[in-house]
């Protein structure tokens, strides 16, 4: 089976937000000396790969859409067991939208030839639109099926998992399919060893630019866009906690539970 | 030009959900501020026509209702084809779907078949000579952006709890009718093969009026015990942070977050809970928050009303034990 994962390379997420800069002018968040890393859902997308690919064997393919320094998360992925990785490198195709990336994948899609299956992740973990999943299935024509936490191989089909309210659900369809990917308990990523990362680091990218892909520039460039962020600013929260005091723990416990009847809130 | 608001309430045949009335208080806000054009409802689901007379009473003042047997929550690509039907008929200036499975599942489609743009989890909006601007969190709530929908029509998804219901309104008059659309011959790539329902322990995040979370302070699935003696007192659901859940203390169907629950408690305690942005995106809409941490510095101070720095270990028993006492005498 022949699983593509679709992957964005973003800034740490996990900073703390007094390290957190935004450019208010680019409408970006600065990167500064942050890292960059896989967005959470993409590499839980890539372990739901990886696990399929073991119990049916065939290949993982990564695919991204960045400039050079993409490259590191590409490594990353293939240290964590991807076989092939694909960079979707061109300065045409910087800050296109959904619309825009979804066709650029689609175009990699398209020239890798067969695949089984495609997997994004739910949504990345920057601007969170959650659209280029469903946006790419729409435009490949593919089955579609959102939120999905581990898929099981079948004769020509998939069963995917997909978590609910009450336990989950499990939904068929045929291949090739797409599937956007959420966590649970059985996809929590698995770590790149030391050896998988220098192994990796040695591996040559392929690199295709706009005009490999025979891109639309009417749907890629940013002038094109349907989905503009105008204005981005970081909230201001003034809120006063009001602290309980006491000697000890115990004692502070107490006090709270006092103070949280006199406001009737138990 | 006059621009209909659509907004799209799937129900099933036992309940119209919350998210529905939300939305409506949504597309009357956004009506309000458009100044002409109607709020209308598309309310599909199997056997729903029932529900048309409460959305009226909720702010529609139309109701265009599909009920048939295959609209369910595991059919999107038949909701689906149903939702462009409609939409192509209705032609209206906005449609506004629940930021949930089904509605960030269908409402992206949707915009890419329409060719249109789509902004989704947005928790409020400002227009001006009929531009909307969709108010969103970004960065995991680090920050918050405008962004605007171009093309023929503009489609956004809301953020859960980001607007209160209407209060029904008995009086009010709206028209409720059928839509024909022939949801039998919308081909399905996905068929659903089964449902598996976990026991569900305790009372669920969405009713309870406390929640009292943990998160990855509590140190080991065994601290969620000292939580659930809490919640058992309380009369409280228990919920956890995002760590919580990856690392097995609480199901992931107890996570309170951006990715998870979105709750809006008259009580939220908060227990070794950091206070990341993207658990307060899930937490932030409670009217009271309790925070109990050990370390004076953690963000989660600056977003509760009450804080007691300590250890977890030492305030919950007493806090449970005083609760009691409070209770009972």
């Amino acid at each position: 089976m022949h699983i593509v994962v679709c992957l964005k390379q973003i800034i740490d997420p996990e900073i703390p937000p007094h390290i957190f800069h935004i450019d208010p002018i680019k409408r970006k968040q600065i990167r500064g000396k942050q890292a960059l890393v896989i967005s959470s859902f993409d590499e839980v997308a890539l372990e739901v790969a990886l696990q399929l690919r073991e119990r049916v064997g065939g290949k993982v393919t990564i695919i991204t859409i960045g400039g050079s320094e993409a490259v590191e998360a590409l490594h990353t992925a293939l240290a964590m067991g991807a076989d092939e990785a694909i960079l979707l490198s061109d300065p045409a195709l910087d800050d296109s939208d959904s619309f825009g990336k979804a066709h650029i994948l689609a175009a990699a899609l398209r020239r890798l030839g067969e695949f089984d299956g495609v997997l994004c992740g739910r949504q990345a973990g920057d601007v969170e639109l959650g659209l280029v999943g469903p946006f790419l299935a729409e435009e490949m024509g593919l089955p579609c099926v959102t939120l999905v936490a581990n898929i099981e191989p079948g004769d020509g089909k998939v069963r995917l998992r997909r978590p609910i309210e009450d336990g989950y659900e499990i939904l068929e369809t045929s291949l090739p399919f797409l599937a956007t990917v959420t966590n649970d308990e059985s996809n929590v990523p698995r770590y790149a060893s030391v050896r998988g990362i220098r192994a990796a680091m040695r591996r040559r990218i392929p690199v295709w630019s706009a005009a490999d892909l025979g891109l639309n520039p009417a749907i890629v460039r940013p002038e094109a866009a349907r989905i503009k962020l105008e204005e981005l600013f970081i909230p201001k929260r003034e809120m006063r906690c009001e602290l309980i005091e006491g000697e000890s723990g115990p004692e502070k416990g107490k006090r709270l539970a006092l103070r949280l009847r006199e406001l009737k809130l138990i | 030009m006059m621009m209909n608001i659509l907004a799209f309430c799937f129900a099933s045949a036992e309940e119209l959900p919350r998210a529905s009335v939300e939305l409506l208080a949504a597309a009357r806000q956004l009506g309000d501020k458009l100044g002409d054009g109607k709020v209308q409802a598309l309310l599909l689901g199997p056997g729903v026509e029932e529900y048309g007379e409460t959305l009226v009473h909720r702010g529609a003042d139309e109701v265009f209702t599909v009920s048939h047997p295959r609209l369910q929550y595991h059919e999107a690509e038949v909701v689906l084809g149903t939702l462009e039907t409609a939409v192509q008929r209705l032609s209206p200036g906005v449609v506004l779907f629940p930021h949930d499975a089904l509605g960030g599942d269908v409402g992206p489609r949707l915009a890419y078949r329409l060719g249109t743009g789509i902004i989704t989890d947005c928790v409020g909006f400002e227009s001006e000579d009929g531009l909307i601007r969709w108010l969103r969190p970004v960065y995991g709530g680090k920050a918050m952006a405008y962004m605007v929908a171009g093309g023929p029509m503009q489609l956004a998804t809301i953020r859960s709890r980001a607007f209160e219901p209407l209060p029904a309104d008995p009086g009010s008059q709206g028209e409720v009718q059928a839509l024909e659309i022939d949801v039998d011959c919308i081909p399905s790539q996905v068929s659903f093969v089964e449902k598996i329902q976990e026991a569900v322990e305790g009372i669920s995040l969405d009713q309870a009026q406390v929640i009292v979370s943990g998160g990855r302070g509590m140190g080991n699935a065994e601290g969620f015990s000292a939580l659930g003696a809490l919640a058992g007192v309380l009369g409280a659901a228990v919920g956890g942070s995002r760590p919580a859940a990856d690392l097995g203390w609480v199901p992931h169907s107890r996570l309170v977050g951006q990715t998870g629950k979105i709750v809006a408690p008259n009580l939220y305690i908060a227990v070794a809970i950091s206070g990341a942005p993207q658990h307060m995106a899930g937490a932030g809409s409670a009217k009271t928050i309790v925070a109990i941490n050990k370390d004076e510095d953690a963000p989660i101070f600056k977003v509760a009303h009450i804080g007691v720095v300590g250890e977890w270990e030492k305030v919950i028993p007493a806090l449970t034990a005083a609760c009691k006492e409070v209770l009972n005498g």
